[in-house]
């Protein structure tokens, strides 16, 4: 026999979807406003010619595609992308290898191990407007301490941020100086958890510590490295203050970033359109890269 | 209870669209609305009831803003008002005044523009129209320096600080040189020294080599002084011109005598001669008998003999009052007071450089200043960089391409040319 509408409504497991969905929609709420919202909105604008005062009296007209062939057609864009690629993935293999290196090496030690933690992740506390501003005085032709060592070993002094040549180099090292204690952090968390009995029992087995970190550590701490991969090239991609900061995209675009480049013509000259455009094509790209290690990390 | 989410959902997209999107006036349904005159009146009423006790500035960091905080104590004491102080870099002080200008409350009641931003400013409404708040440029002030403080015979800006480009000098190299720097005459004069000082192993000519605005402001006094420009009486571009490409090819032979620093280290290279000379502002550097370095005006001429142009380029910071200020009235009485020539004199002695004759002129400030003689000089024979809506595309644009041109990444043909075409399909030739 059917029961009537009324009970179905009261039964525990109705009441208890309705009480999921009543704790779930304010999150759903906040979502939609702060990220589907602006999203939307960016997408809508990147088929605009939306200027932030022109279009004050004049409005915004649609422009279907023109931001995106411009921007696609534009060498100083191209030249940003393939930078921001380089760097990427520069910048994540860098960080990865130094951050994992530091991980095992305060793993293995005995004392000191605290002391030697919170070191390591001083650079990473910095705010990135200090660290680059430090590196700018370090590095800086007349009082810079670089050059000055470089001076008293005779050794020509070098105007590092405004050579083709050294600029992308250092602000490349300056990444990662700064992010390396981050990988580090993940991963040293990760090596804590690996099992003391694995190692114990590769030891029994005459394991060098080569094997035993191919066949023992990097399996285990897997999981580990594919976030911090994911989470480094998500963060890289976007590397906009350290660039603005040192080299504003120069000498010759040769530090010109996807976001220093929306910056310098779309942001700074208020034509928000086209710069909507360009943070699209950037998402597009950001989610290509990252959905490889998402799918890595899902499997 | 699908369906019902689903509506959930519609319904709190539609009110965030609606509420975030705002009222749109004129004919763009996605532009914000300019100015909701009702509700502001509204708020405004509220604020005059309550009596207004505050008035917000948005100005340039720096000396700039320094010599502004130090005068305004006096006012808030007479007036009963505080003055809160918001200092921004060139960059963010534009953004910051246009963002703001999209509201219908404007959060400032006095902004410190750059002249290169008037006609950007104005042809949008940004700013308040001063002669109908009341205001008058007086005639203490330099002539040239107020010919873009007016569009149809309305005030919407007054010059408050006088930078005009001036060349910063190391004095020893100078004389090493055979130079005292009365006597630099002209570009090349300027590049003889520079080269003395690489052939003695310093850097001769350093230049800004940071952002594209600093490209083009920093090599406009020699493009003036070939008698070029970057437009023409039409608006047209005309940075493939014969003059144009002279003299870039000047500066390239120039800066291959030095380097490219940023704004700290090119004062740092000249104030302790590991550089000779560089482009730069007299709000960057304040020279006395002691000093190692100096300035002295651009003359304006190629070599000795030649044509002198006006060839020293405004950087003036004016002050206006933004069109949606919530204090029109008591902004424009402090924009006044501001600009008042003793308020202005008294300033000099922070590093206020006024762009007025009773300061620049006055034999007092001259016995302790001498150089602001030098700077009136300057002004008074000043360039403004294009009035022209589109000025901070067409720098973005000419500025990289002279970046790749300086380094070797474009010949000076081919970059003009690349640059050339963008520019005209920016300007709408």
């Amino acid at each position: 026999m059917k029961k009537p509408v009324s009970e179905q409504f009261n039964t525990a497991g109705s009441q208890t979807r309705r009480f999921g969905v009543g704790m779930v929609t304010p999150t759903l709420i906040v979502l939609l406003v702060m990220t589907a919202y602006p999203l939307i909105f960016t997408f809508v604008y990147s088929f605009t010619d939306y200027n932030l005062l022109r279009s004050m009296k004049n409005g915004a007209n649609f422009i279907a595609l023109k931001n995106y062939t411009d921007l696609l057609s534009n060498t100083y864009f191209r030249q940003s992308v393939f930078n921001t690629v380089k760097f990427t993935l520069l910048a994540v293999v860098f960080e990865m290898l130094v951050g994992f290196v530091m991980a095992l090496l305060i793993n293995s030690i005995t004392k000191g191990q605290k002391l030697m933690r919170t070191l390591l992740l001083l650079p990473y506390l910095l705010p990135t407007v200090t660290v680059a501003l430090s590196w700018r005085m370090m590095l800086s032709p007349n009082y810079g301490i670089v050059n000055q060592v470089l001076t008293s070993l005779h050794l020509p002094v070098h105007n590092w941020f405004s050579d083709v040549k050294t600029a992308f180099g250092m602000v490349l090292l300056i990444d990662v100086w700064q992010s390396a204690p981050f990988v580090f952090l993940l991963l040293y968390a990760a090596l804590q958890a690996v099992p003391e009995g694995q190692y114990e029992a590769a030891r029994i087995d005459g394991a060098n510590a080569f094997d035993t970190l191919i066949h023992i550590t990097i399996p285990n701490i897997k999981g580990a490295l594919a976030l911090c991969a994911l989470l480094r090239t998500i963060d890289s991609f976007r590397l906009f203050d350290k660039v603005n900061l040192l080299t504003g995209g120069g000498p010759a675009n040769s530090t010109s970033t996807i976001t220093q480049y929306l910056y310098n013509f779309g942001i700074k000259s208020l034509d928000f359109g086209y710069g909507s455009a360009g943070a699209i094509i950037m998402t597009i790209l950001v989610l290509i890269l990252s959905s490889l290690y998402i799918k890595r990390a899902m499997g | 209870m699908k369906k019902l989410l689903s509506l959930m959902l519609a319904l709190t997209l539609g009110l965030s669209l609606i509420a975030c999107g705002g009222s749109s006036g004129g004919g763009g349904g996605t532009a914000p609305a300019a100015n909701d005159t009702e509700a502001a009146t509204e708020e405004s009423a509220g604020d005059a009831e309550g009596g207004v006790t505050k008035l917000s500035l948005i100005l340039r960091a720096g000396t700039y803003a320094e010599v502004i905080k130090e005068c305004l104590p006096a006012f808030e004491a007479e007036h009963n008002v505080t003055c809160e102080v918001l200092e921004l870099s060139e960059e963010d002080l534009h953004t910051g005044i246009a963002l703001d200008a999209a509201n219908t409350q404007g959060s400032y009641d006095l902004c410190m523009v750059d002249g290169s931003w008037m006609a950007e400013f104005t042809a949008n409404g940004v700013l308040a129209n001063l002669t109908e708040l009341g205001y008058v440029l007086d005639d203490d002030i330099i002539p040239a320096t107020t010919t873009i403080s007016y569009v149809d015979g309305n005030a919407y800006l007054a010059p408050y600080y006088g930078n005009v480009t001036v060349l910063l000098y190391n004095k020893e190299i100078v004389q090493a040189a055979g130079y005292d720097g009365t006597d630099i005459a002209s570009l090349d004069d300027i590049l003889k020294i520079c080269r003395q000082a690489q052939a003695d192993g310093k850097k001769g000519f350093i230049y800004r080599g940071d952002s594209q605005n600093n490209f083009v402001v920093d090599f406009m006094p020699i493009l003036l002084s070939f008698g070029g420009w970057v437009i023409d009486k039409n608006n047209k571009p005309t940075v493939n011109s014969q003059e144009f490409k002279d003299a870039l090819n000047f500066y390239l032979e120039l800066i291959a005598t030095g380097d490219a620093e940023v704004k700290d280290d090119l004062i740092a290279s000249v104030d302790t001669g590991a550089g000779a000379m560089g482009v730069g502002w007299p709000g960057w550097y304040t020279p006395t008998a002691d000093t190692t370095a100096d300035y002295c005006a651009i003359t304006g001429a190629k070599s000795a003999g030649a044509k002198a142009h006006n060839a020293n380029v405004y950087g003036i910071w004016t002050i206006g009052i933004p069109a949606n200020s919530q204090n029109k009235e008591l902004a424009c009485e402090l924009l006044t007071y501001l600009m008042d020539k003793d308020v202005q004199k008294s300033t000099v002695a922070s590093g206020g450089v006024p762009c007025r004759y009773s300061s620049l002129q006055d034999p007092e400030i001259l016995a302790t200043y001498p150089q602001y003689e030098v700077v009136c000089k300057a002004l008074e024979g000043g360039v403004y960089r294009p009035v022209i809506e589109e000025w901070t595309q067409f720098y973005t644009i000419l500025g990289t391409e002279m970046d790749s041109i300086i380094n070797g990444v474009k010949t000076v043909d081919q970059g003009l040319d690349d640059a050339q075409a963008q520019l005209e399909q920016l300007m709408g030739n």
